[in-house]
């Protein structure tokens, strides 16, 4: 719609202020909104102490992990960068203009990069880096975008393959081994703890929903009620209680040194909880589809692993992903659990900053923070599923 | 097509009787048998079990009684040879069940490269000749989304011909169409009949099922009622239930 200076101004008008009741209420609501927003702003800028930020920077980002290895996370950071920047432009594809979403996710990590590492007194050789890394993914997520589609596309079929790669590498890296010193899971902390939680489940509980959901819409009652059985066992039990029958039972039924670390084992109940959620949003992926899908596929001959692997699943799989996303971004909220049994968590970090005499009371300061960085994941996930979603629509990429 | 090949039968269904879960009796009994190169038009009121009999004979239904064997093969619940089957028996469907992630020419490329094994080039430019043949092919790289229905139904006529079938069955290929789609997917059926294709059809068409059927079956309540050249059985039906058939849809 093309709309001319006075286009808005009389709508507002008309939906707005169209009698003289309406005037009133839209002033009031505003003069609230108003009032909050002010209070909000005076206390960030001149009552709140960020000290307590400031001087734990380090153990919010990694928690105890030793500082001369550090470098490690550092490396690992900027190659997820710069798959993130080659993923990201490739998925867009070739066009001039980046879409709103884009330039509000690039306007908002140099916000991050430049304001935020400058606010949180950062030494200035960290903010240099943080603001490389924020410069690398942008760069090469223009690089992508602009000569991505030149590429052949046997090339371009590889790229997702670079994910799983650097999840084997970052495990190294953050690990240890192959030559590098290990540093065992009860050293890593913070935010790096909560990404490494999260991102292994998510991982893992995508192909164990996806076979459970097979699993209970299979025809076989050995397979469907073990699934059923699974699925509704999972969904009936609160998070926190498998969380610490997990670490109790796990130890308990291994024999020493084959169960693993608490961290692990915490990894693993996060991963086995959320595939019996994430099997029920693909199941529904499943149930929309027409029966007459696979009757095709079936009475071309394919057998049923090559129909479900070429014909159901590319359109169950995109039905279901905004629900399996959902799962996802309730998986990464799910991990702060992780503190009540024990874990140096982002949240955990948080409980024990806040426990230290030094910043008694600054827990305002703390909990800001930590939703700050949740919503920059979550929004992260969101946008990068909505940017897939419109990607793997036939019809919208049809036009391109 | 030589008369010896026009002997030999293509499916020989005998005594078909089928249960569905809930107990209703779809069919109680059907004999047919098509021979190669035949084209048998299949009509009757809803609920006759016209579609179901036709999806057995690639094993989309099973049966409880009876035996049917298709090109020489007796159909039995070992997965292998229903594949085999499959691979040799084409289907269109009422609600053309197009594969709408994918564009027209891997609809159709997707079963020849995957289940024969063949190469993609090869099977792209058989591919693209035989959507030359439907009248289609400017549209190979559109997605079926793109396309009207009766262009949707000749693609996947193109895409079970793809597979170099030896019979096609036909399940109401008209009946989701909008009327002035209903000619051109008539028209390449048609083609196709002339070309010598064996060809099972369930359809309400009485202008197609005269002019092409070799035999018109009439079913009813899961029964075989009356089978003859369309001549006769448009003209001078030999059962109560053919006649009251024809005057409902006249």
């Amino acid at each position: 719609m093309t709309s001319t200076p006075q286009a808005p101004l009389a709508r507002l008008r008309r939906e707005l202020f169209a009698t003289p009741l309406d005037g009133l209420i839209t002033l009031g609501l505003v003069g609230f909104l108003l009032a909050v927003a002010a209070a909000l702003l005076r206390w960030v800028f001149f009552q709140a102490e960020w000290a307590v930020i400031q001087a734990n920077t380090t153990l919010f980002a990694v928690g105890r992990y030793p500082i001369e290895q550090q470098w490690r996370l550092w490396l690992l950071t900027t190659l997820l960068a710069a798959a993130t920047g080659l993923s990201w432009g490739l998925l867009r594809g070739p066009s001039r203009r980046w879409p709103v979403n884009d330039q509000l996710a690039a306007g908002i990590l140099i916000v991050l990069a430049v304001v935020g590492s400058w606010a949180l007194k950062l030494a200035p050789a960290i903010q240099l880096r943080w603001c490389g890394i924020a410069a690398l993914m942008l760069a090469v997520r223009w690089a992508a975008g602009r000569w991505g589609h030149t590429w052949p596309m046997g090339l371009r079929r590889l790229v997702p393959l670079i994910w799983p790669l650097l999840y084997l590498l970052g495990m190294v890296l953050i690990s240890g081994g192959l030559g590098l010193m290990q540093v065992p899971p009860s050293e890593w902390g913070g935010l790096l703890l909560t990404l490494l939680e999260a991102s292994f489940a998510i991982l893992l509980c995508f192909p164990l929903g996806i076979l459970l959901a097979l699993g209970r819409r299979s025809d076989l009652p050995l397979l469907r009620w073990g699934s059923v059985v699974y699925i509704e066992f999972i969904r009936g039990a609160p998070l926190i209680t498998l969380l610490f029958l997990g670490q109790n039972i796990l130890g308990f039924l291994l024999p020493g040194g084959l169960a693993p670390d608490r961290v692990w084992r915490a990894a693993w109940v996060l991963t086995f909880f959320a595939a019996a959620y994430v099997a029920e949003a693909v199941r529904s992926g499943l149930a929309a589809l027409p029966a007459g899908q696979l009757e095709a596929a079936r009475s071309l001959g394919l057998p049923m692993h090559q129909a479900l692997i070429h014909v159901v699943l590319p359109q169950a799989l995109r039905i279901a992903l905004p629900a399996t996303v959902g799962q996802f971004i309730t998986l990464l909220q799910d991990t702060t659990l992780l503190s009540l049994i024990g874990l140096l968590d982002l949240l955990g970090t948080a409980r024990t900053v806040m426990a230290n005499p030094e910043f008694l009371g600054k827990n305002a300061e703390v909990y800001l923070v930590l939703a700050v960085l949740f919503w920059c994941c979550c929004a992260a996930l969101g946008l990068g599923s909505r940017a897939l979603e419109s990607r793997l629509n036939p019809l919208t990429t049809a036009k391109a | 097509m030589t008369s010896s090949a026009a002997n030999s039968v293509m499916i020989e269904a005998r005594g078909v009787e089928k249960w569905y879960a809930n107990g209703y009796h779809a069919l109680r009994g059907v004999n047919l048998s098509v021979r190669q190169g035949e084209v048998v038009v299949i009509m009757g009121p809803s609920g006759s079990g016209k579609s179901t009999f036709i999806r057995t004979f690639n094993a989309l239904e099973d049966f409880q009684k009876g035996s049917i064997v298709v090109d020489g093969m007796p159909l039995s619940n070992d997965l292998r040879n229903i594949d085999a089957i499959r691979r040799e028996v084409g289907m269109v469907f009422q609600q053309f069940n197009l594969f709408p992630h994918l564009t027209v020419l891997e609809n159709l490329t997707l079963a020849p490269t995957l289940v024969r094994k063949r190469s993609k080039v090869e099977v792209e430019r058989e591919a693209l000749e035989l959507l030359e043949r439907v009248n289609i092919r400017e549209q190979a790289h559109k997605y079926p989304g793109q396309l009207s229905g009766g262009q949707q139904q000749r693609v996947a006529i193109a895409r079970s011909l793809c597979m170099e079938p030896r019979v096609m069955l036909f399940d109401e290929p008209t009946s989701a169409l909008d009327p002035e789609m209903v000619q051109e997917v008539l028209e390449v059926m048609q083609e196709l009949a002339r070309e010598g294709m064996t060809m099972v059809v369930v359809t309400h068409e009485v202008r197609f099922a005269r002019q092409v059927a070799h035999r018109i079956v009439l079913m009813a309540d899961g029964l075989v009622v009356e089978e003859a050249p369309p001549e006769q059985f448009f003209n001078n039906p030999q059962h109560e239930r053919s006649r009251q058939f024809l005057s409902q849809i006249a």
